[in-house]
């Protein structure tokens, strides 16, 4: 009997992992359950429809299946794809710096004991609830998001006499856009303020005794502080900007979705496509803003292997000399 | 210099503060805009809506828009009120199942330890990237062999796990120091009186965040009522608001457009001001040292 209860203890531990774990299950079972019906299963049957021709008919959906057509003719035959992703790229890497570090400035300045910073906060949290949804739309429409237009022409103007081409269109375009990408930084305002707060003033205060100016508490102990942060706040700019209906591959997918020369199919490849280049500018974003945590070991481990191989090398000169100092 | 007013924590106003107010102020007006042109377009009368080139502030205020809206909405079969008590029923119902579920599973995820946990953020991760505007087709498809077509579930179960509140949620349960859940266990909580009594007081912030983010994603939801519900009376009034404005002519349309945005922007910032002073003085408390 008791036998019998430690295999039962043991099987499963095997199959749910380390004690007392049910409770995790228990937590997670309602979220389990929306994610896989709402979330995993409509992924799934996107990447099947992704293979196919999809027909929507009076009897439901019909599919035949095509392979991979559908994304060759996204790569080889369909112009429009290749060049508004091309166009994403750059947005994202213009905008998501700018969108942090601002995020960033105005959290620092948030975080000051101001006069009516209540006021200030609020209204710098402002956008977040202008940006989403419909109003936005109407706000571009209507030019309000834009600089004047006048000073707009001596930017470029002044932006095509030292750069290249390709990159004069979207540097004005971000000039253009400034008000728009200001708004953008609510919700990473919100999050750098919260972890901002978190920071133990005792080590601001220990570092200040020691004599670092707030230049150089910023660099050693603020900025290492809020560094999963920075990481989140990138990533969240990063599928914000890749998803929001202002983006032109965004509006392709859609589209092309009720178009009935492309159809379901096709544009359900496109988004497998546009997930795929969000994905490899995510894994990007880790590596420059998660990979420096390790720099100091990285070059402790580089002095090491720098030294064996000159101790490898000295040996063999030693020996090299011995063996001509024997002849 | 951030850095120097928090250390110094000067009671009242000082002159070196002024070098901050110089950037704040600016930047400032710039965020106000967009909710002041709001208002000003909403009291714009048609002329000067449609004036060239646009102008941001209103001249002749008027409520001839709202007026046109009320008239509009009378001559419907369903009444006004019905289309708000869907909304507010459905955002309600969104916004509590929401918050229950995800810090449920953020405190599963980031506190726990159990088989499957790698895959299961991963899969969160995915529902994340994805674009969302792909899951239209087989959502419906869903929807309807679950058999919660034209039902109000069908309003509030798609969009219950948003998977970018959890992510923000796990952010922040994993800033929750173990030490304190331990210290709760060797009191004797089991793992729901930790959850209870430990997780959610101290995420409070984060789901002030979590709730502000939703709520516009729920207020503003068109998608759930044109694609699932066929019966108006089930509809949103986000939905109404929408068919208002194309369906009557675009150039009387932009005038009740103009009204209904103010109408639907007005719960937002009253949520948004509320939640928001949570959201600050919730957030120094981080219970160790």
């Amino acid at each position: 009997m008791k036998e019998n209860k430690t295999l039962l203890k043991k099987v499963k531990s095997r199959m749910f992992g380390r004690e007392a774990n049910w409770y995790a299950y228990i937590f997670l079972l309602p979220w389990i359950i929306g994610i896989a019906f709402f979330v995993i299963r409509p992924l799934a049957l996107a990447i099947y429809y992704s293979f196919c021709e999809v027909n929507i008919t009076a009897r439901g959906i019909v599919c035949e299946w095509i392979g991979f057509d559908n994304f060759q003719e996204i790569w080889v035959k369909d112009i429009n794809f290749i060049e508004q992703e091309l166009s994403f790229l750059i947005q994202v890497i213009l905008q998501v710096p700018i969108i942090v570090i601002f995020a960033l400035l105005a959290a620092l300045l948030l975080n000051t004991n101001l006069k009516g910073k209540g006021i200030f906060r609020t209204i710098f949290f402002l956008p977040v609830i202008v940006v989403s949804g419909p109003i936005i739309n109407e706000l571009q429409g209507q030019g309000a998001t834009s600089v004047a237009s006048s000073d707009q022409m001596i930017v470029t103007q002044v932006i095509s006499s030292f750069l290249p081409e390709w990159l004069v269109e979207p540097i004005s375009g971000l000039f253009s856009q400034l008000i728009l990408i200001l708004w953008y930084s609510g919700i990473q305002i919100i999050m750098f303020l919260a972890i901002l707060q978190k920071i133990d003033l005792n080590m601001i205060e220990a570092a200040k005794i020691d004599g670092a100016t707030g230049w150089e508490i910023f660099w050693k102990i603020t900025l290492p502080a809020i560094r999963s942060i920075i990481l989140l706040n990138a990533v969240y700019t990063l599928v914000y900007l890749a998803n929001s209906g202002t983006n032109g591959v965004i509006n392709l997918i859609s589209a092309a979705m009720l178009k009935a020369t492309r159809g379901y199919g096709y544009a359900s490849s496109m988004a497998w496509m546009h997930s795929l280049i969000v994905l490899v500018l995510l894994g990007l974003i880790f590596l420059m803003l998660k990979g420096k945590a390790d720099a100091f070991l990285k070059k402790q481990k580089k002095i090491a292997k720098e030294n064996k191989r000159r101790e490898r090398q000295r040996r063999r000169w030693e020996a090299d000399a011995k063996k001509r100092a024997d002849a | 210099m951030a850095i120097k007013g928090n250390l110094a924590n000067p009671r009242k106003f000082q002159k070196d503060q002024l070098k901050i107010y110089a950037v704040l102020i600016p930047i400032t007006l710039i965020m106000v805009l967009p909710i002041v042109y709001i208002v000003n377009h909403a009291f714009k009368p048609l002329e000067e809506l449609f004036a060239y080139p646009p102008k941001f502030f209103v001249t002749n205020p008027s409520f001839t828009n709202f007026f046109k809206l009320v008239s509009a909405t009378a001559s419907s079969t369903v009444p006004f009120s019905r289309y708000l008590f869907n909304s507010i029923f459905v955002t309600v119902c969104v916004l509590g199942f929401t918050l229950m579920f995800t810090t449920m599973a953020a405190f599963a995820l980031s506190k726990m330890d159990f088989k499957g946990k790698k895959i299961l953020s991963t899969m969160n991760d995915i529902g994340l990237y994805f674009v969302a505007i792909a899951l239209q087709i087989p959502r419906y498809l869903i929807v309807d062999k679950l058999g919660m077509h034209d039902t109000y579930i069908a309003h509030i179960l798609p969009i219950v796990v948003l998977p970018v509140g959890l992510l923000l949620l796990k952010q922040f349960v994993d800033g929750v120091p173990s030490a304190l859940i331990e210290a709760a266990h060797i009191d004797g909580a089991g793992e729901f009186k930790t959850y209870t009594s430990i997780i959610l007081p101290l995420v409070k912030p984060a789901m002030a965040t979590v709730s502000i983010l939703m709520f516009q994603e729920v207020w503003n939801n068109t998608e759930t009522s044109s694609m699932y519900i066929d019966t108006d009376a089930f509809k949103t009034f986000a939905f109404y608001m929408q068919t208002l404005s194309s369906n009557t002519n675009s150039v009387a349309g932009q005038g009740l457009a103009a009204a209904a945005t103010l109408i639907m922007f007005i719960p937002n910032v009253v949520l948004f001001i509320t939640m928001q002073s949570r959201v600050m003085s919730t957030m120094a408390t981080s219970g160790i040292k």
